[in-house]
C-alpha cells in the first residue's frame, strides 16, 4: 500500500507524519462529535495539500500564509461539498462523503497545470503523477526539526482550540446535536447550521494537515489520499476515544508510534490494528478515552463530564 | 451501432454487479448495518479457493463450494465480532424505531468495527499469499457469438442469467417461505418478532451468514470468468456492491437488478467517452446522485422497502 499512512522515514520525519495524521484524525473526530461519520476527510487533505503547494511553488507565498489560505479553502470546499449532504441520514452521509472524496481524488488526478520552473523543471500538478518538487522548505533553509516544531505548534493550537470550544455554549450545542438530534432541535438549536460549522472546521483542519504533509514530503499525488486514509482517520478517533480531542491523537500515536515505527509487527500491523479496533469497539464502544474515563481521571472539566455521564 | 454494442456490454456487466449487490443488500436488510468487511470476506474466500486450486490441485467443482463455505464462515466471524454485541446492548426495542435516522453510537461502532475487520482480513490474505496475481479456476469461454455487427460473450450471458435467476429466487423465497417471513419480520420489527416467539438473534445471525454466502457465490461467478484474483478484489466487491445496493435502495432485493443495470450501462459508456478515470468518476457520481435522490424516502422510512 502506498498512501499517506505509510511512514517513509524514521525520527523527526516520523514525528511530523504522526502530527499530520493526528490532525486529520482530529478532523474526523470533529465530524463524529456532531453525530455523523465522514469517511471522506482525505478529500480536504488533498485539496489543502494542492492549494498550499500551488501557492508556495507558483505563487511564491510564504508557507504560513499558504497554509492559512489552504485551511480556508478546505473550509470553503467542505461547506460547498457537504451542503447537499447535510440532510442525509447517518449511513447515507458516510457513504456519500466517501463517494465525494473519491470524486475529488479523481478530479485532482485529472488536473494538469504546469508552468516552467526556475531550473527548467516544470512545476505544478501533473495528473496521476501528482505534484512534485514542492521545495519551499529547502529553498528557505527550514530544517526538519524546525518544521516539526511548526507542525507541533499547529497541532497543539488545534487541540487547545477544540478543548476551549468544548467548554463554551457553542461546544455544548455541538455535542447536543451529536447526542440527540431531535432533542437538540426541540430545544431550538439550529441543528443543520451547527453541523455545518463542525464540518467546515473539520475541512479546515484536514486541509491544514494536507498542506503540512505536502511540504514535508515535497510531493503529493492523488494515490496518497485514498479511502484508506479517511477510514483510518475515523479508526484513530474510535480507538483513542470520542470524549476529548486527545482521543484521536492517542489513536494515531498508537497505530503509527507503536505498530508501524517499532517494526516489530512488520507486515502484521494492519492485522493487529484491525483486531484491536474491533475488539475495542466491542467492549469499549466510545474508545479508550471515553466519557467515563475522562470523568474518573477528573482532569478535563469533571463538572462537564458529569452532565455527559448523566445524559448517557 | 457502436452505441448498441457498448450498451450490450454494459448490460452483460450488470450480471456480476447484481450478484455482488445481492449479498450486501440482504445483509443490510437483516441487521440495518452496512458490513464494510463484505468484500474482504469474499476475498478471503477467493484466496482460499486459489490456494486450494493451485497448491492442493482441487478440481473446480470442489473449489467453488469451498469458496462459498469459507466466505459464509467469515461472515459468522464478522457477525460475532462486529454486530453481535451491538444487538445485545441495544435490544430489540430501540431497533424497532425507524432505523438509520442518525449516526447513533451503535451505528458508528458497527461501521467502524466492520471496517477494522476489513483491514484485518485483507492484510491476512496478502500475508498468506503475497503474489499480486493468483490463479483461480477459469471457466471463461473464448469464442464469441456474433449477431450481425454485435458481439456477445456466451459465458457472460450465462452469468447474467444466473444472476437474474438468483435474485428472483431470493426474492421469491423471502416473500413466500416461512423462513423468509421470519427474516422480514425480524428486520422490520424486531420487538414484534420477538414477542411472536421468533428467535430474533438466531434469525439475524443466520440471515447474515446466508448473505455472506451469497457474496461467496458472487466471488465465484466473477472470478471464474477472470481466472485470477488480485488484492484489489475486496475493495472492488465492496464498492460495486455498495453502489448497486444504494441505487436499488438498500435492503431491496429486486432493486439490485435495477442498480446493476444502471451501473453497468453507465460505466460502459463512460469508459468509452472518458477512459478509466471517467468510468470510476461516473460510478461514484451515480452513487452520490442515488443517495441524494433517495434521501427523502429513506429519511422518512427505511423499513418500508425492506426486501420488497
Amino acid at each position: 500500500m502506498r498512501d499517506a499512512l505509510c511512514v517513509s522515514e524514521p525520527g523527526v520525519g516520523l514525528v511530523i507524519q504522526m502530527m499530520v495524521l493526528s490532525m486529520i484524525a482530529l478532523s474526523a473526530w470533529l465530524v463524529l462529535r456532531v453525530g455523523r461519520i465522514s469517511l471522506g476527510q482525505q478529500a480536504y487533505f488533498g485539496i489543502g495539500g494542492y492549494a498550499a503547494a500551488l501557492l508556495t511553488t507558483l505563487g511564491q507565498w510564504p508557507l504560513e500564509l499558504a497554509l492559512l489560505a489552504a485551511s480556508l479553502m478546505g473550509m470553503g470546499s467542505a461547506v460547498l461539498l457537504s451542503w447537499p449532504l447535510l440532510r442525509l441520514p447517518g449511513l447515507h452521509f458516510a457513504v456519500a462523503t466517501l463517494a465525494l472524496a473519491e470524486l475529488v481524488r479523481l478530479g485532482l488526478s485529472g488536473l494538469h497545470f504546469q508552468v516552467p520552473g526556475p531550473q527548467g523543471v516544470p512545476l505544478g500538478p501533473d495528473g496521476v503523477d501528482g505534484f512534485r518538487d514542492i521545495r519551499w522548505l529547502f529553498d528557505h533553509g527550514v530544517s526538519q526539526v524546525d518544521y516539526m516544531l511548526w507542525a507541533g505548534a499547529a497541532l497543539a493550537l488545534s487541540v487547545l482550540g477544540l478543548m476551549l470550544l468544548s467548554r463554551t455554549r457553542l461546544g455544548l450545542s455541538l455535542l447536543a446535536v451529536g447526542h440527540d438530534e431531535t432533542l437538540a432541535e426541540s430545544q431550538g438549536l439550529p441543528v443543520n447550521q451547527l453541523r455545518m460549522l463542525a464540518i467546515a472546521l473539520a475541512g479546515g483542519l484536514a486541509a491544514l494537515a494536507g498542506g503540512l504533509y505536502a511540504h514535508q514530503q515535497t510531493y503529493l499525488e492523488p494515490a496518497l489520499f485514498d479511502p484508506m486514509l479517511g477510514i483510518h482517520a475515523v479508526g484513530y478517533s474510535m480507538l483513542g476515544g470520542l470524549a476529548t480531542p486527545l482521543g484521536p491523537l492517542l489513536g494515531a500515536m498508537f497505530d503509527l508510534g507503536l505498530l508501524e515505527a517499532t517494526r516489530w509487527f512488520e507486515g502484521w500491523r494492519m492485522v493487529l490494528f484491525g483486531t484491536l479496533v474491533a475488539a475495542f469497539l466491542r467492549w469499549r464502544p466510545r474508545g479508550l478515552l471515553d466519557e467515563h474515563t475522562i470523568y474518573h481521571l477528573g482532569r478535563f472539566r469533571p463538572h462537564f463530564s458529569t452532565t455527559l455521564k448523566d445524559s448517557q | 451501432m457502436e452505441f448498441f454494442q457498448r450498451t450490450l456490454d454494459g448490460l452483460l456487466e450488470a450480471g456480476p454487479y447484481a450478484l455482488v449487490g445481492l449479498g450486501l443488500t440482504l445483509g443490510f436488510g437483516m441487521l440495518r448495518r452496512v458490513n464494510l468487511a463484505y468484500g474482504a470476506g469474499a476475498m478471503l474466500g477467493a484466496y482460499t479457493g486459489s490456494w486450494l486450486h493451485v497448491r492442493m490441485d482441487w478440481p473446480i467443482w470442489a473449489v467453488l463450494p469451498a469458496v462459498i463455505v469459507t466466505t459464509a464462515l467469515t461472515g459468522l466471524y464478522v457477525q460475532w465480532l462486529c454486530f453481535g454485541e451491538t444487538d445485545r446492548t441495544s435490544g430489540s426495542v430501540q431497533r424497532a424505531s425507524p432505523a438509520v435516522s442518525g449516526a447513533d453510537a451503535r451505528e458508528v461502532v458497527a461501521l467502524a468495527a466492520s471496517f477494522a475487520v476489513w483491514m484485518q482480513l485483507e492484510q491476512l490474505c496478502v500475508n498468506w499469499i503475497p503474489q499480486h496475481l493468483k490463479r483461480f479456476p477459469d471457466v471463461a469461454a473464448t469464442q464469441e457469438w456474433t449477431f450481425g455487427p454485435l458481439g456477445l460473450r456466451p459465458d457472460r450471458l450465462l452469468l447474467s442469467a444466473i444472476a437474474i435467476g438468483l435474485v428472483l429466487a431470493v426474492h421469491h423465497w423471502m416473500q413466500h417461505s416461512r423462513t423468509g417471513l421470519a427474516m422480514r419480520a425480524t428486520a422490520v420489527h424486531p420487538l414484534a418478532a420477538d414477542l411472536s416467539g421468533m428467535p430474533v438473534a438466531k434469525v439475524q445471525r443466520w440471515g447474515f451468514v446466508l448473505a455472506c454466502g451469497l457474496s461467496g457465490v458472487a466471488a465465484c461467478g466473477v472470478l471464474a470468468l477472470e481466472g485470477q484474483v488480485t488484492p484489489m478484489f475486496g475493495m472492488w466487491m465492496l464498492m460495486k456492491g455498495l453502489t448497486v445496493a444504494m441505487i436499488g435502495g438498500l435492503g431491496s432485493v429486486r432493486g439490485v437488478l435495477f442498480g446493476a443495470i444502471c451501473l453497468g450501462v453507465l460505466e460502459a459508456h463512460a469508459q468509452a467517452a472518458w477512459g478509466a478515470i471517467g468510468r470510476d468518476a461516473a460510478a461514484w457520481g451515480l452513487l452520490l446522485l442515488a443517495l441524494l435522490i433517495r434521501q427523502r424516502s429513506s429519511a422518512t422510512s427505511t423499513t418500508g422497502s425492506v426486501y420488497a
